[in-house]
This record gives structure tokens, C-alpha cells and sequence, in this order.
């Protein structure tokens, strides 16, 4: 189980990264995998994710720009509506009364009953009327139309008398006056007959002027209301003040014309505040219409939006990593297994060669030692024969002494080389007489679990009459082995494999391998002995194998040829001496 | 020091002198009578006219091989013993050799002791 997560995760945690080729060291091409690892996937990674979010950043800031003006349009428009209806209802409601003193004469005005009339045919024609009063030039309130009469009152001191004396019209501000009700007063002064002048006062109801704003407020996040020109604010808004209390936001500075922009609150949210000085055609007002807007609730839909770009750019970034990572990992991993396979070859070669090197130097030493130190060891030998033979020099020990070491000298010598003629040995052929049943089965043995696995069947027949024949076993049964593991290799499950052995003339066997596996191309098999050649895939083979074979088999004086077609399966047929020759190697 | 009482006949073939000669003083302090030839021809040549109670043979000759030397000796007295002495013998030239009728197959340096022991026991066995 564990080996097959670790095959499905092998590229994500590679072979390279495991660091075990420390015995291959000096044979790889490139000594820090993890290294080229990690810079292919730093360099992958700034390629692809720099331009993305840049591109991400720059759309973004495009996208808040766009928004952004968009949101002041808006509110540039709003408060421009708003500002004239606010216009138009002041200046509506003072057109009224000029039409009216310019109309009406001062006698009638100031009877009761006819100003009572006139104050229920204003309020009919354009409403939101509470009263009306006429003020004579001394202050006093010479006539009264209304709920609340206060004639006989003196206003000479009041501010409204004094400004509309100066201004000829006047605009109050909203104020709670007498009877402890918002209202606005609106004043005309006109002339008498006789040259003095008066003045005609209506008291406004802020109702409907509140009505009118609030008609303009779209949406939860849109606020519309009035201040006077310190900051005070006339008609009450949600969030930036109660009425007739300082507005929390900075009072603006004066301006002709519709204005907006951005703004903060005391607790840092963004705002978009437009704002407009409310000014008839007639007379000058105190109003500054303020337009106030939360950004964050009208930016919900491009958060949205934003949200999704992120998630969109995130998961994109993700995959780019994982496909970056995955690709770096294979790639590299594919590097690294065939600079590996390649160490792998060039070690043993160059361990064989060593070896190869090694028993020839050890022949060569054996060799021309051996001959000056017979040469010694006679030599030595009659000297001591010559001592022991005269009597004069039997009892001097110690000249049979020094004759002695040196003999033993020359027998140690004599020990080294023979054991480096042994070591050069190894590489030479031993040859014996062998059944060839026993070395088949002796090789099949290898075989049988991997057959019963994959349910192969395997065919012997060596006629009865075989001889035994003479050669090196080890040899023989590597031959066989390599054959027999690459017939393995070549077939499927379930397939058959024969392997026969006959005699070939009087003094030849041969031995055949076949198989009803894959077969092989007929371009390949001129090829398929030439050392490297492999036509298996990954690391699976290195080339060596039928190279290798074809050298034993030459060296057992033998002969090694295949057949093969493909989808039919591939024969190899070996013919080897039953005697072999004297000149081996 | 073992010294034979009979007068073995011994013959050394070997190219290389010094060693040949040397060895021959030895022998002949123990009492054999040692004829040596640095060839191979020399040595056949030799063994036709004469016999030996022993041949001591080299396989590095220079001018016939030892092996060869071998194949003609036991043409010509196939029961003469020869012992082949070798610098350098490998496995193959030991089996070819005993193939051939070799009684002994030494590498260099010889050990005169055993040399002397086995003539002893093959003169036993003659008598």
C-alpha cells in the first residue's frame, strides 16, 4: 500500500530528492538536483505568477477608478436635483408673496379676513403655508392670518426685520421660534401709497420641504439633508447629526456651484460628500444642501465582484503551482534517472575495467618476479648447500642464519605471487563436464515464482541421448539466465516459453529459447547484440544484457543467433562445442 | 641436506642461465648428474640420444614452446617423467599440461626439498 502511494506521489516527492547516489558522486553530470530543482521551479513561478498579478493589480486599480467616478457622477447628480427642487420650493413660495403685495393693496392686506383669504388661496395653489402676517415699518405686526395670532407684537429688533429692511427679501433659517416648531420665515418688504414701507411675512412648514429631500434619497446608503452656513444642521440626518446640532463633518466652503468628493468620517469609513449653497433668483438663502453617501454599501456589488476575482486569481495560482511543480519535479526526476542509469553503467565499466586491469598487472607482476627469484632462491640455496657441506662453516650459525632469511625472504615472495596468479584466475575459464537438463533446471529455479505469478508456461525438452558436454558452467548458466529473463520480459502473461536442447551434428548441442511473446521488428535484430542497444523504456534496461550474453557465449567457442517476428515471438538458438578447444580466450 | 646415493640423470631445460646452472650445481651437490639444455631443440636433440631419469621443463622457451617440448618428450621416451617449472603458469596450462603427461606442474621458485622427495619415490618405484 505504502509503495503505491509512494509511486503515485513519486513525482512529487522524486527519486533525486532522496540524495542516495553519493556512492555515484563523481560519475554524475550534475551534482545538485534539489538545486536545479528549486531554480526551475523559482524561475517557472516568476514567469507566470508576475505577470498575473500585476495584470490583477492593474485591473483592480482600473476597476476602483472606474467605480469611483462612476459614484461621483452619480452623486454629482443627485445633489444637483436636489438642489434645484429645494430652489425652486423657496423660490416658488417667494414669488408667491411678491406676486401678492404686488397684487393686493396694502388696505386689504392688512384686513384680517381678506389676509385670511389670501392665506387659504396660497395654501391651496402651492401648500406648506402656516401663516401669514403683515409688519408695518415701526415692527409692529399690523395684520395676522393663521393658528397662532400674536398681533399688536413689536419686531423692529428682530434679525429677519432688520435683514429684510436692508435686503428687501429674506430667507430664515430653520428655527424653532415661539411656538416650539420647526418652520422657516419668508419675508417680502414692499411700500405703501404714502412711501412707508411694510413687510409681508409667511411662516413655511419644514414638512414639506423634508418630503421633497427625502424623495431624492435612493437607496439605505444615500442621505440628503440641509445645514445652515456654520455647520448646523436643518433638517435631521441618520448619521451626521440631530437637528439643530452641529453637523459632524466639516462645514464646505463656499462655492457657486455644485460640488463633490471624498470624504472620511470620524471613524475612517469612506464617504462621497457633495454639497450645494441653496441660492434663489430672488433673495440669498442660509441653506447649504449636503448629499452624503457611504461607499462601502454602495460598493457591495464590486466587492462581490472583487471577491470573485480573488478567489478566481487565488485558484488560478494554485494550479499554476501544482502544474509547475509537478512539471519541474517529472522533468528533473528524468534528468536525474538517466544521469543515473549513466553513472551506473560508467561505475561498473570502469569497476570491470579496474578489475580486468588489476588480474593482468597481477599475471604480469607474478611473471617476471618469479623468474629472478628462482634465480635468487638458487642461488641462495647453493650457498647455503656449500656452507653446509664444509665443515668450517657447518657451526657458524649465524652465516646459515643470514642464508636462511634470505630463503625465507624468497618464499614469501614466492607466496604473493602465487596468490596474485590465483586473483588473475578468476577471470579465466573453468571447464567441466555438464548435463545440460541440470544447468536448465538449475536456471529455471530462478524462474518458477515469477512464472506461477504471471501464469508462463515453460516448455523443457533435451532429448534423452544428450551427452554431457564440456564447458564453464557459471558461464553457461548465465547465458541462459540473461536469455531466459529477457524471454520473461518479452511476453505477456499467460504466454508459453519452450526451451530444447539437442544434439547438432556429432560434436555441437543446440540450445533453443523461444517464446510466443511480442516479437521484435526485423530492423532491430541485426542490433540487438551491440552493447546499449535497448529497446525497453525507462530505466529497465541498460543494454547490456544480450551484449553481455553474446560475449559468454563467444568465449564458450559458441555461436548465438534470433529470430523473431512480431506479434509471433523471438527465437534464440545458441550452438556450443561439446569439446572445447585447447585455445580458450 | 638429503643426498641421493644413486646417480640420477637429470636434465633442466630452461632459457634462462644463471638459474639453470645454478639449480644443476645443487642437484649435482646432491649427488645427481645434471645435463642442461636453454633450448628446446637443444633439449630433443638431446633426449633422443640420450635417456634421463628426469626432465625438469620450462614452458617459456624461445624457441619451441613448452607445451609442444612436452608433446615430443613423451613421443620419444614416453616414460621419462617431466616436471614442468614455470615462471608463470595459469590454470590452463596446468590442465593442458597434465593432459599431456606431466608429472608435476610447479611455478617458480622451485623448493628443492620436494624435488629431492620425489625423486626419491620415483627411483622406490623404478626399483
Amino acid at each position: 500500500m505504502m509503495n503505491r502511494i509512494r509511486k503515485i506521489f513519486g513525482s512529487i516527492w522524486p527519486e533525486f530528492y532522496r540524495q542516495d547516489d553519493k556512492h555515484l558522486g563523481h560519475y554524475l553530470t550534475f551534482t545538485d538536483y534539489r538545486k536545479i530543482w528549486a531554480i526551475g521551479i523559482l524561475a517557472l513561478v516568476v514567469t507566470a505568477l508576475v505577470p498575473l498579478l500585476v495584470v490583477t493589480v492593474i485591473h483592480y486599480r482600473l476597476l476602483q477608478k472606474s467605480v469611483d467616478s462612476e459614484l461621483i457622477l452619480r452623486a454629482e447628480r443627485l445633489t444637483s436635483n436636489a438642489r434645484r427642487a429645494v430652489t425652486f420650493f423657496l423660490e416658488e413660495r417667494l414669488n408667491a408673496l411678491r406676486f401678492t403685495v404686488n397684487e393686493i393693496a396694502y388696505d386689504q392686506l392688512t384686513d384680517t379676513d381678506h389676509l385670511a383669504e389670501i392665506l387659504r388661496n396660497l395654501k391651496l395653489g402651492f401648500g406648506g403655508l402656516t401663516d401669514l402676517s403683515v409688519i408695518a415699518h415701526t415692527g409692529t405686526q399690523a395684520a395676522y392670518a393663521g393658528p397662532f395670532n400674536l398681533e399688536g407684537r413689536d419686531y423692529s429688533n428682530q434679525r429677519w426685520f432688520i435683514e429684510c429692511q436692508k435686503h428687501h427679501f429674506y430667507v430664515s433659517e430653520i428655527f424653532r421660534g415661539y411656538r416650539d416648531v420647526p418652520h422657516i420665515i419668508i419675508a417680502i418688504k414692499s411700500f405703501r401709497p404714502d412711501g412707508a414701507f411694510f413687510i409681508l411675512r409667511a411662516t413655511l412648514d419644514t414638512d414639506r420641504l423634508i418630503q421633497t429631500l427625502a424623495s431624492y434619497e435612493t437607496g439605505a446608503h444615500a442621505e440628503i439633508f440641509l445645514i445652515n452656513r456654520s455647520g448646523i444642521v436643518q433638517t435631521s440626518s441618520k448619521h451626521h447629526g440631530e437637528i439643530f446640532q452641529k453637523m459632524t463633518l466639516p462645514v464646505p466652503s463656499y462655492s457657486q456651484r455644485t460640488h463633490v468628493a471624498m470624504a472620511e468620517d470620524d471613524l475612517g469609513e469612506s464617504l462621497i460628500v457633495g454639497y450645494a449653497f441653496i441660492s434663489t433668483q430672488i433673495a440669498d438663502t442660509p441653506f447649504i444642501l449636503m448629499v452624503i453617501k457611504h461607499k462601502a454599501g454602495m460598493m457591495q456589488v464590486w466587492q462581490q465582484l472583487r471577491s470573485n476575482i480573488n478567489w478566481f486569481v487565488g485558484f488560478a495560482v494554485l494550479i499554476i503551482l501544482v502544474v509547475i511543480i509537478l512539471t519541474c519535479s517529472y522533468m528533473v526526476n528524468l534528468l536525474y534517472r538517466a544521469d543515473k542509469s549513466k553513472a551506473q553503467t560508467m561505475a561498473l565499466m570502469e569497476q570491470s575495467n579496474q578489475l580486468a586491469t588489476i588480474g593482468q598487472l597481477a599475471a604480469g607482476v607474478a611473471h617476471e618476479i618469479n623468474n629472478p627469484l628462482a634465480l635468487i632462491n638458487e642461488t641462495a640455496g647453493y650457498v647455503k648447500d656449500l656452507f653446509v657441506l664444509k665443515e668450517q662453516y657447518q657451526r657458524d650459525d649465524e652465516l646459515i642464519g643470514y642464508i636462511d632469511d634470505v630463503l625465507d625472504a624468497v618464499e614469501r615472495c614466492g607466496t604473493i605471487t602465487r596468490q596474485l596468479l590465483g586473483f588473475a584466475r578468476k577471470f579465466e575459464v573453468k571447464i567441466q563436464k555438464v548435463k545440460l537438463n541440470e544447468v536448465i533446471s538449475d536456471v529455471l529455479v530462478f524462474h518458477n515464482k515469477e512464472a506461477a505469478y504471471r501464469n508462463i508456461k515453460v516448455y523443457v525438452d533435451v532429448t534423452e541421448d544428450m551427452p554431457p558436454i564440456e564447458t564453464d558452467r557459471g558461464k553457461l548458466q548465465q547465458i541462459l539466465v540473461n536469455l531466459v529473463n529477457n524471454a520473461f520480459q518479452a511476453v505477456d502473461n499467460g504466454c508459453i516459453l519452450y526451451i530444447e536442447a539437442s544434439p547438432d551434428g556429432a560434436d555441437k548441442v543446440r540450445i533453443t529459447i523461444s517464446d510466443n511473446g511480442c516479437g521484435m521488428p526485423e530492423e532491430n535484430l541485426p542490433k540487438i547484440f551491440e552493447p546499449f542497444f535497448t529497446t525497453k523504456e525507462g530505466n529497465q534496461g541498460t543494454g547490456l544484457g544480450l551484449a553481455i550474453t553474446y560475449g559468454l557465449v563467444k568465449k564458450l567457442h559458441g555461436e548465438i543467433a534470433v529470430k523473431s517476428k512480431v506479434q509471433e515471438g523471438t527465437t534464440f538458438t545458441i550452438t556450443l562445442p561439446i569439446r572445447i578447444g585447447e585455445e580458450i580466450i | 641436506m638429503c643426498i641421493v646415493m644413486k646417480h640420477y640423470d637429470l636434465l633442466i631445460v630452461d632459457d634462462e642461465q644463471r638459474f639453470a646452472n645454478m639449480l644443476a650445481k645443487r642437484l649435482r651437490l646432491r649427488g645427481c648428474h645434471c645435463d642442461i639444455c636453454y633450448n628446446g631443440q637443444q633439449a630433443l636433440d638431446l633426449i633422443r640420444r640420450k635417456s634421463f631419469f628426469l626432465i625438469l621443463l620450462d614452458l617459456h622457451l624461445p624457441d619451441i614452446y613448452g607445451i609442444e617440448v612436452l608433446k615430443q618428450i613423451k613421443i620419444i621416451s614416453a616414460m621419462t617423467p617431466v616436471i614442468i617449472l614455470t615462471g608463470h603458469g595459469t590454470e590452463k596450462d596446468r590442465r593442458i599440461c597434465m593432459q599431456q603427461g606431466a608429472y608435476e606442474f610447479w611455478n617458480k621458485p622451485l623448493a628443492i626439498d620436494e624435488l629431492m622427495a620425489i625423486l626419491a619415490r620415483i627411483g622406490e618405484a623404478a626399483a
